[in-house]
């Protein structure tokens, strides 16, 4: 019997988006962060973190909400359902990539 | 923190460890920064007060020994409130929810314990009365530089630098130089602190 190969979420694999969804799915699910805090944490350029928030939020992981708070205007990020369940996918496979062993 | 962008299974695996560490300490340390500078700038008026008050009003203070006390515990519950008010509004500008509002709470119940065993301690050790209040600031100090060393082993080590730093900017003046301690020992406390919130800044976590 042939084991399907096992595939990694290119979209999530992709380093600074890992380190993205990786923060977002460590706080609870109704929780959100705002993109400064983010950038910051990251430590990522404005551009480099816009381009991958886009990309993520193309494949329904995340949603970028604009808000004004105290007449000044805040970007939040919050990890979608779907994405949350694509990063355990994710994770999942990652282990099993890493527990593999050739047969000899 | 890696910054590589080699995506082999082993790098993110240890990608996602690292982040994972790296967002829940960011939620520890919401706002450090201000508070840091607030208190060396509260440690160091306490210090320039006492040098004050042991320098030019030394009668009232040898008659009045427990002064220091009240004078210090205003200063500490000015530090206590502005610290809440500015750890609040710091944790709300980077996350809305619970883990940010656990994360404030822990952190500000880990700080009342410290300043809460720097008052009670001494208490506990007899040093509250006349012969021995003197050597209740060495104390209180000694706690509070614990307190700051406990708290950066466990989020940021550059914190505990910063703890033993107000540790020696306390005790090497009061052991080298006499009268003019208090004076000295303000000045190195600002200096550690503007340090600490310096290298806090540039590290970008608060």
């Amino acid at each position: 019997m042939t084991q399907e190969p096992l595939v990694l979420d290119e979209i999530i694999h992709q380093p600074v988006r890992l380190r993205i969804m990786t923060m977002l799915v460590s706080i609870p699910e109704s929780d959100r962060v705002t993109y400064g805090f983010v950038q910051k944490s990251l430590d990522l350029t404005g551009g480099n973190l816009t381009t991958h928030l886009r990309k993520l939020e193309n494949a329904d992981y995340l949603n970028v909400t604009k808000e004004f708070h105290n007449q000044k205007p805040r970007t939040w990020i919050q990890a979608t359902v779907a994405g949350r369940q694509a990063f355990t996918e994710y994770f999942t496979n990652l282990q099993k990539v890493l527990s593999w062993r050739p047969e000899s | 923190m890696q910054s590589t962008n080699d995506s082999s299974p082993e790098n993110s695996w240890q990608t996602i460890h690292d982040t994972m560490d790296q967002s829940r300490n960011s939620m520890y340390l919401a706002g450090m920064n201000t508070i840091l500078l607030m208190w060396g700038g509260l440690m160091a008026l306490g210090y320039l007060g006492q040098f004050a008050i042991l320098s030019f009003a030394s009668d009232f203070a040898d008659r009045s020994p427990w002064i220091l006390a009240p004078f210090w515990l205003v200063i500490v519950a000015i530090g206590i409130v502005a610290s809440g008010i500015v750890g609040h509004r710091a944790s709300k500008s980077r996350s809305d929810g619970d883990a940010a509002r656990n994360a404030g709470l822990r952190v500000f119940a880990f700080w009342m314990v410290v300043v809460a065993a720097a008052f009670l301690i001494p208490g506990a050790a007899g040093l509250w009365n006349d012969e021995t209040a003197s050597s209740i600031p060495g104390v209180a100090i000694g706690i509070i530089a614990l307190g700051y060393t406990l708290f950066g082993i466990m989020h940021r080590p550059g914190l505990a630098v910063v703890g033993v730093g107000i540790a020696a900017a306390y005790f090497i003046p009061d052991y080298l130089l006499g009268d003019i301690a208090e004076a000295v020992t303000a000045v190195l406390m600002l200096a550690v602190v503007f340090a600490g919130a310096f290298w806090l800044r540039k590290s970008g976590v608060a």
